[in-house]
């Protein structure tokens, strides 16, 4: 399972990122994307306490699109 | 009611037949593309002289004699004896004198270098063959058996090859009679020479031969025309034979016999297409310069082979693709695409590669004015989007923006009142999503000048007539919009529709059984209001595609124009042949890029004029490009206004609009949603916003929530709030900063489609 972990796609919330309403530092967490009935294990910025998930711009507008589009096209 | 905002899932393995076997193959056939050139159809050997004239044409000699060698088997006899029955049929003989093909054939075998090596090795056939005669016939035949690879025995009453080929073909030059010779030699065959040719001969030796040929002259008889075999089963030459190359052709049908025979198949099916036959291919003479073969003389230099084989003009029908840009940049002819679409929804599982192509077809039908026989590209795109949104195939993600849109106008937008005080009507203006989402003056004005001039009662329907869902190929949604608008209709006692808009007009006649009339009908009886501002110079006119093959329509335009003041001037491609502007078919949605090089098309030469349309989604999409363009409405009523709006204003515009003749028209005032928060968006996220499809709406909602549970990420970096919301099928992101408890700076927005959530634990 360890092993497995490297290969996901992971987002660093690098301490700069706080959840407003909580006011808590957010944490690199297991996620998964899902879209037309697939998934994607990941790993990005949640809130320890609410558990909201940050996308940043950046993967929305580039990975996210990209593999939006190819599953479009199954 | 179905939802049809649901997201399919790409583990659903459904298909549906597009079009059965026969209607596939009657669509395609429509198209003469691939349809061989004049000289080649002519050819009974089936030389694809258009190819072999290009390669003369570039010097490339090698590859040119290389098709003849492939042809014939002495390609020397094929070049000096064929009477060129291609030359008479090669269309610039209509205009002036057909390529010398014949000449050029002299000029490849006289000056390319031979083939070296005797090509692939092959096995030996089981099947024995002889061959009887000293005809032109039984030579070929003799060589054709042999390069089939059948044991060949020839028997010929000369004592030596060179007699041989001297009888076969005294045209030859010395050198090249020497050359067919060694070739003879050369070939896999045992010449029995000195034979007392005749038919008791072929009698005593036939049965030892599974396969016996003869010159139809020594048994006086002639055989089966199609098999050529005789009642004693040899086959022989037609008897027919007037020329060289007939006696080619024989030898090259008389192999195909042997074939079939060799296999134990019957002779006279499966045998293809045999013989020259006439080309439906189409080719436009209109621009060809007329001139003149260069003489042969003692056989072209390469200057003059060349030069007589770039009078060529390769024959090829392109009339679709010289208007279609379209089909220019996905590079396919109609045959090949409606082939390729066709298969793409026939794929189960893996990449659909030509989603693409078929979104992004306007769905115009330019092009069946332009091919000459009416190829219809649109219907076989809409049918396959159609097709597949049946079996859950096509992506919600190409058309979502545009459908939910078309909801957006035909409920929030949506208004259809009966005139003030009135329980009846004689009209019902229905001027078009699109004016209401570009121009809404100018719907407010005219609304106002047919109340004022036109006699008799008339309502108003501001909405959408459901194309939108017919181009995206949503079947059962369209169903549901003309069920929306017919039970409008009925409740304003079904009058006569005045439609704004072409696409409208076209779309609620099909399905409404009302008269359905464009506003420019009325006006043109009407005549101009008489504040309208006159005008002078020259306006070019943009025709709506969906105004095809509807002069009467184009011609009040043009009738209008001039009296607005203007000079009429036309376009490259105009009237029934305009393109469309790139909205059409939702091209703009699908496939941004095809939608401006669409819009570009139509505009070049004339971006810098003023680009005159009767379709409100072409000025909007002329203008994106920079081009001056105003709907002839906008014209008429003065209303015409520099840019263009962004798609959260177009959705704004149609909302303002209902609500102001709703207040000025029918004295009934709906307030405004009130926030109770201050929103700034600052221009540059509105740029990126309509870019990204992100409409004001979404980020309202996305504030709205965060408004009460401060719920988003805070980036100490940037010192940015980043609150999201999920709304439908996309999650919406705003980027923004805090003034106070109530105030907010929009500064950036994005959105995705997936969605994101914790996994495990």
């Amino acid at each position: 399972m360890s092993d497995d972990k490297k290969t996901y796609y992971s987002i660093d919330p690098e301490d700069k990122l706080y959840c407003s309403k909580c006011n808590e530092l957010m944490v690199k967490a297991d996620c998964a994307f899902a879209y037309l009935d697939n998934e994607f294990p990941v790993e990005m910025p949640v809130c320890p306490v609410c558990g909201l998930v940050y996308v940043p711009e950046d993967l929305a507008i580039g990975k996210v699109l990209s593999v939006e589009k190819v599953l479009e096209d199954k | 009611m179905k939802d049809h905002f649901k997201e399919r899932s790409t583990r659903t393995y459904r298909q549906k037949q597009l079009f059965t076997k026969a209607e596939l193959e009657e669509r395609e056939s429509v198209c003469v593309h691939e349809q061989p050139a004049f000289c080649t159809a002519a050819c009974p050997l089936k030389l694809d002289a258009r190819e072999f004239v290009r390669l003369v044409g570039i010097g490339d000699i090698k590859t040119a004699r290389a098709m003849l060698e492939r042809i014939a088997p002495f390609p020397y006899i094929l070049a000096s004896g064929c009477h060129s029955p291609c030359v008479s049929k090669c269309r610039l003989s209509e205009v002036s004198e057909g390529i010398s093909i014949g000449a050029l054939e002299r000029y490849v075998m006289a000056n390319a270098p031979a083939p070296a090596g005797k090509g692939l090795l092959k096995f030996k056939k089981k099947k024995k063959a002889a061959v009887f005669g000293g005809s032109l016939f039984a030579l070929a035949v003799a060589g054709e058996m042999a390069n089939k690879s059948y044991p060949t025995t020839f028997y010929v009453a000369e004592s030596e090859a060179a007699d041989i080929i001297r009888s076969c073909a005294s045209f030859l030059s010395d050198g090249d009679m020497e050359t067919e010779t060694k070739r003879l030699l050369a070939m896999d065959i045992d010449i029995i020479y000195n034979s007392q040719l005749g038919a008791s001969f072929i009698d005593s030796l036939k049965d030892k031969f599974d396969l016996v040929f003869a010159s139809s002259e020594l048994l006086g008889e002639k055989p089966d025309q199609i098999t050529l075999i005789n009642s004693s089963g040899i086959i022989t030459d037609s008897g027919n034979n007037k020329e060289v190359i007939d006696s080619l052709f024989d030898a090259r049908r008389a192999g195909i016999t042997a074939d079939r025979l060799a296999q134990s198949l019957d002779p006279k099916s499966s045998r293809g297409d045999e013989g020259p036959f006439e080309s439906r291919l189409y080719t436009d003479l209109s621009e060809v310069i007329p001139s003149s073969q260069i003489a042969e003389n003692e056989g072209y230099t390469k200057e003059e082979a060349i030069a007589e084989a770039s009078r060529c003009i390769q024959c090829a029908c392109t009339e679709c693709m010289k208007a279609c840009i379209y089909l220019r940049e996905f590079k396919r002819h109609p045959r090949l695409l409606t082939r390729e679409i066709y298969n793409n929804t026939g794929i189960i599982m893996g990449d659909h590669t030509l989603n693409r192509a078929m979104n992004s077809c306007s769905l115009c039908k330019q092009c069946s004015v332009t091919c000459p026989f009416g190829y219809d590209m649109a219907d076989i795109c809409q049918k396959a989007r159609a097709n597949m949104v049946d079996t859950d195939k096509l992506s919600l993600a190409v058309h979502e923006f545009a459908l939910l849109d078309m909801l957006f106008s035909n409920s929030e937008a949506f208004l259809s009142m009966l005139p003030p005080d009135k329980e009846n009507c004689e009209y019902v203006f229905f001027p078009g999503c699109q004016a209401g989402a570009v121009s809404p003056e100018t719907i407010i004005k005219s609304y106002a000048d047919l109340r004022e001039r036109l006699t008799g009662d008339i309502a108003l329907m501001l909405g959408c007539c459901g194309a939108i869902a017919h181009w995206a190929g949503r079947t059962e949604l369209y169903d549901e919009m003309k069920d929306f608008i017919k039970s409008e209709m009925a409740k304003l006692n079904n009058p006569k529709i005045i439609a704004g808009c072409p696409t409208c007009r076209n779309t609620l006649s099909e399905y409404l059984d009302v008269p359905v009339i464009g506003i420019w009908d009325i006006l043109s009886d009407l005549g101009l209001p008489e504040n309208t501002e006159k005008a002078s110079g020259k306006a070019v006119i943009q025709d709506a595609c969906a105004a095809r093959c509807d002069s009467e329509t184009q011609d009040k335009i043009r009738d209008l124009t001039k009296k607005l003041g203007y000079t009429v001037s036309e376009p490259q491609n105009t009237k029934d042949r305009c393109s469309c502007c790139g909205y059409g078919g939702l091209v703009s949605y699908a496939n941004r890029d095809m939608a401006k090089d669409m819009a570009n098309d139509r505009l070049k030469g004339v971006s810098d004029e003023l680009n005159l349309t009767y379709c409100m989604a072409c000025s909007d999409r002329f203008k994106r490009e920079g081009a001056d363009s105003k709907h002839i409405l906008e014209l008429i009523y003065g209303t015409a206004k520099d840019g263009f709006a962004d798609i959260s204003e177009k959705r704004k515009n149609r909302l303002t609009l209902k609500q102001s003749l709703l207040s000025d028209v029918w004295g009934i005032n709906v307030l405004d949603e009130v926030l109770d928060f201050e929103l700034k968006i600052s221009d540059e996220a509105r740029i990126i916003m309509d870019d990204r499809m992100i409409l004001e709406s979404d980020i309202i909602a996305v504030m709205k929530d965060y408004h009460i549970n401060k719920e988003a990420v805070y980036d100490v970096k940037t010192e940015l709030s980043i609150a999201t919301k999920r709304i439908g099928n996309v999650s919406f992101w705003v980027k923004f900063t805090s003034e106070g408890e109530n105030a907010y700076n929009v500064v950036g927005a994005y959105s995705h489609r997936m969605t994101i959530s914790k996994r495990g634990r």
